[in-house]
């Protein structure tokens, strides 16, 4: 018989991290900004005074200009109003970091969970291809990939998937990126496998998958967190540096896109540089200082 | 004798890494497509010659498993075989090119560990001091700052504005500023050296000063005041040494990362290093460039990974080596 | 005889970002030379502050705020830091309470002894390691020679407190300030290191400060006793005086919630120890008045205006204690 749940619940581990989280000023000024990324993304048709892919400035001979009050951030060389590009290159950014965050997190608990919960030959396998994966130069990897990959798909299929060459950007980030997050989790499931809530459930029965993913999945999560918000930070500039490089997607609106297009005439319109490095800025810092803001929360120990 | 049976297992387990990394990558980029098909596909115009040349070094003939063997052959003898764009041995441009990455990587590393000392002595040493404040907050900006959009606003304030330093470049084309080739070379260096100090101090401070909070709070430390020592000889010789410790590994990390994160600083600098010479590989399509790159960017990576670890080994007593 | 060391209304503040929370709120102790005054009181009773603050080492944001401390006719709030430096580990030594944290880990045991024995009294590096080898001996340490050579972690807690004593005895100082030397061992070692310290405070004829929470320790080992209470002195007496006529309050709670050897626990009704009501206060926001009244069983109204004043009620025992004489001052 399931006993009445209590009306007014302690705050629970999440609740109180929470509130911690609201006090601590770094991880507030990170969610302000990433709100403010979410936001304007979110909005960015309503926000953004021109058309994406309008070009118009390049008639009037006006592209490089600088801001005015036609173009409050200036227009590039090729034209385009650099407000609306940064605007629209909020919602790239964020699906980058989030889509190769997501993936690397999938693989990065699956590892580094079964690692930690079952030890033994398991672990040092799981563990050791960790190492492996962990020392891929992945940067450079992406950026030969990315180039060889674009000369591959010419005149097949693939070359009609939208924005094929971000995904795959995003992919491999997501795929190269998960050792870290497996390591973090192998060394939580471990400490918490042990611990006397987990030995509770194992004794009122509880399957394996319901221990890992009901009891052990939920308290690991804090400090996983850390290390995603991390890791979505940091995606989001590697995209942008392999954009700048000139290896992004040209289909795609992104501020790595804009700085390569940009760079060149730096001398003569480094608003259309400075406008979407800021942009990369206030979003890396946001999640940087999320993360900050986070592993103060939840590891209380450390703020006394 | 246990330090040296530990050291030759840890040298075989890195040696073993590397095989898998280049392995994979091997593999990955040939799985993408076959290098000749690539090379006509992306450039019809190709020279018979440099087709042959590449032919006859991947052994194209052979399977993909065979082909990652004979070139682990070769490369064993220190053979990368000829880039296919300027025809030289690619271990000597990767020589050439490299000493002009580790001219700037290497002492932007040293300048940040000794500021990144000075800076977090201070900041925990006057800790939640205005000081302290102002050290951490520039710290964590300067983290979050992407490094190149730094070496941007270097380039713009000093070089475009202020036409101080030069914007790109590591000489002079034609004459050498102040009539001299060293100077010359060391007023081109100034800022990317700049760009490269600035992010790793910062990164670095942060680490280390959260590691000197929690050491300066620990008992040992007081019982080193308590014993009369000066609050120099605790923090620098107590405390900063058991703070150091864990900053190894990141220490590691950026020695070993000094190729692999030099593409973007030499684009924006337009720097003749190991990542320019990466970055037109690609473009050019130049394989066996290409391929020792990224070979001697997971050899750097895995040897800076082993160092590391001998480190903990020689400074940390109480690692056991099992 | 003189005091070798005299603490008056010491007050010590915390600076936290909320507010000021008075940790030390007027302690007063006197040591004699060669004798062993213990300080007992509760966690958070302000003790372990009130010995840092001995060796002006209360860690920040806390700071000494008033109050006066004299060592051998010395003023030490007016000493220079320098001379501040040059007394501690030379003539005033301190053993702290986690022998486990309080040795420098990547160290060896004999860097370190040495290192403080230089820095007095500098000697040549083998001399400095002989006199510690030969104080290591004095400890109880039987092979110094190798312990020197080994780091912290490879020895024993015991062994690791027998260091930190041989530490805390480098330079023969007169004063051993020690806080809660063996909480943190294994009870069969605590009795080996009480008599060791009790031994060498007696054979090297040093003072020391017991700080403790444990009343049957310090009955043990202490000839006179200081009871602090929240941050300020409840009563100071000879240890005999403390145990069998004890006048403040507290004191009477403290004792009666400690077993003891002289008492028949079988026959009682309740063969119980007794608790004290309620709970160590918030020093963030301290009762006003006398700080023990809101656990007082005989605290009255005026109790909580009037602050206690120190009262002589017999020679060398002083009780802070409206009830029993006490002049208050309104707070």
């Amino acid at each position: 018989m399931a006993l009445p749940a209590p009306k007014q619940r302690p705050p629970g581990q999440l609740q109180q991290g929470w509130q911690r989280l609201r006090r601590n000023r770094s991880g507030l000024l990170g969610l302000i900004l990433i709100t403010l990324v979410v936001v304007v993304a979110l909005l960015g048709p309503w926000l953004a005074p021109y058309a994406p892919d309008d070009q118009s400035a390049m008639l009037g001979f006006a592209s490089g200009g600088a801001p005015s009050w036609a173009h409050w951030l200036g227009t590039d060389r090729n034209g385009y109003d650099v407000l609306t590009r940064v605007i629209y290159g909020a919602p790239t950014a964020l699906a980058v970091g989030l889509g190769a965050m997501l993936v690397a997190a999938l693989i990065g608990i699956l590892v580094g969970g079964i690692a930690g919960y079952l030890g033994g030959v398991a672990d040092e396998l799981l563990m050791r291809l960790t190492d492996l994966f962990l020392v891929i130069p992945v940067f450079v990897m992406i950026l030969a990939v990315v180039r060889l990959f674009g000369i591959v798909v010419v005149g097949t299929w693939l070359e009609r998937v939208p924005f094929l060459n971000l995904t795959t950007i995003v992919l491999l980030l997501g795929l190269f990126g998960w050792p870290p997050i497996a390591r973090l989790a192998r060394a939580e499931f471990l400490r918490l496998k042990g611990m006397d809530f987990v030995e509770a459930a194992r004794c009122i029965g509880a399957q394996p998958l319901d221990i890992l993913f009901r009891h052990i999945l939920p308290n690991a999560l804090p400090s996983l967190a850390v290390v995603i918000a991390l890791g979505i930070g940091g995606a989001i500039l590697s995209e942008s540096m392999i954009s700048f490089l000139g290896f992004g997607d040209p289909k795609a609106v992104s501020w790595g896109q804009l700085l390569y297009f940009n760079y060149q005439v730096l001398k003569v319109s480094p608003w259309a540089v400075l406008a979407p490095g800021g942009a990369i800025f206030i979003t890396v810092l946001g999640f940087n200082l999320l993360a900050d803001g986070l592993s103060d929360a939840f590891n209380p120990r450390l703020k006394q | 004798m246990g330090i040296l049976r530990y050291l030759v297992r840890r040298l075989l387990f890195s040696v073993v890494l590397v095989l898998g990394v280049s392995g994979i990558i091997f593999f990955l980029l040939n799985a993408i497509g076959n290098p000749i098909d690539v090379l006509m596909a992306d450039n019809p115009g190709i020279t018979d010659e440099a087709l042959a040349a590449v032919k006859a070094y991947y052994h194209l003939d052979a399977s993909v498993g065979h082909r990652y063997l004979i070139w682990l052959g070769n490369v064993a003898r220190l053979d990368f075989g000829t880039s296919i764009t300027t025809n030289m041995p690619v271990g000597d441009m990767l020589l050439t090119w490299g000493a002009e990455t580790l001219k700037l990587q290497i002492p932007a590393i040293i300048l940040a560990l000794l500021l990144a000392i000075a800076f977090a002595a201070i900041a925990a040493m006057r800790q939640y001091s205005r000081l302290d404040f102002g050290v951490m907050s520039s710290a964590l900006l300067g983290h979050s700052l992407p490094g190149f959009l730094l070496g941007v606003l270097l380039i713009l304030i000093f070089a475009y504005w202020l036409g101080i330093f030069p914007s790109y470049g590591a000489y002079s084309t034609r004459n050498p500023l102040f009539g001299s080739g060293v100077i010359d070379g060391l007023w081109h260096m100034v800022l990317p050296l700049t760009m490269l100090t600035v992010f790793n101090t910062a990164t670095l401070t942060l680490l280390l000063r959260a590691n000197l909070v929690d050491v300066l709070r620990q008992d040992f430390i007081m019982a080193a005041r308590a014993s009369g020592l000066p609050e120099r000889r605790v923090v620098f010789h107590h405390a900063l040494r058991n703070a150091i410790i864990p900053v190894l590994t990141y220490l590691g990390i950026l020695f070993g990362l000094m190729l692999a994160t030099a593409p973007v600083t030499e684009s924006v600098f337009t720097w003749p290093g190991a990542g320019a010479l990466y970055l037109a590989a690609i473009q050019s399509l130049d394989y066996p460039v290409i391929m020792g790159e990224t070979l001697v960017v997971t050899v750097m990576l895995v040897g800076f990974t082993l160092l590391t670890d001998l480190a903990y080994v020689l400074i940390d007593p109480r690692i056991r080596l099992d | 005889m003189s005091d070798l060391l005299t603490v008056d209304g010491l007050r010590v503040h915390f600076f936290a970002r909320s507010g000021i929370a008075p940790v030390v709120d007027g302690i007063d102790f006197a040591i004699r030379p060669r004798e062993t005054l213990g300080l007992v009181g509760e966690s958070g009773s302000g003790k372990t502050m009130a010995s840092l603050a001995v060796l002006r080492l209360v860690p920040p944001p806390a700071r000494i705020v008033g109050g006066s401390m004299r060592f051998q006719d010395r003023d030490l709030l007016a000493l220079d830091d320098a001379a501040m430096r040059g007394l501690r580990g030379k003539s005033i030594a301190m053993i702290f309470q986690n022998p486990a944290y309080s040795l420098n880990p990547i160290l060896t045991v004999g860097d370190q002894l040495i290192e403080i024995l230089r820095w007095h009294e500098g000697i040549s590096r083998a001399a400095a390691r002989d006199r510690v080898a030969e104080l290591l001996r004095l400890v109880g340490i039987a092979d110094p020679l190798h312990r020197l050579r080994q780091f912290p972690h490879e020895l024993s807690g015991g062994m690791k407190q027998r260091i930190c004593i041989g530490r805390a005895l480098l330079c023969n100082p007169a004063l051993i300030l020690a806080d809660e030397p063996t909480t943190n061992l294994d009870v069969t070692i605590q009795a080996q290191i009480l008599d060791l310290l009790e031994e060498l405070r007696e054979r090297l004829h040093m003072a020391m400060l017991l700080v403790s929470h444990d009343m049957g320790l310090v009955a043990r080992m202490a000839h006179r006793i200081t009871v602090v209470y929240a941050g300020r002195t409840c009563e100071t007496a000879d240890a005999r005086s403390i145990f069998h006529a004890p006048l403040h309050p507290y004191t009477r709670a403290l004792l009666d919630s400690a077993p003891r050897v002289d008492h028949d626990y079988e026959h009682e009704v309740h063969p119980v120890l007794k608790t004290i009501g309620g709970r160590i206060p918030d020093l963030a926001e301290p009762p006003g008045g006398c700080r023990f009244h809101p656990r007082c069983p005989e605290a009255t109204a005026e109790c909580a205006q009037l602050r206690p004043e120190p009262f002589q009620v017999a020679p060398g025992h002083i009780v802070s204690c409206l009830k029993r004489g006490s002049h208050g001052l309104p707070t």
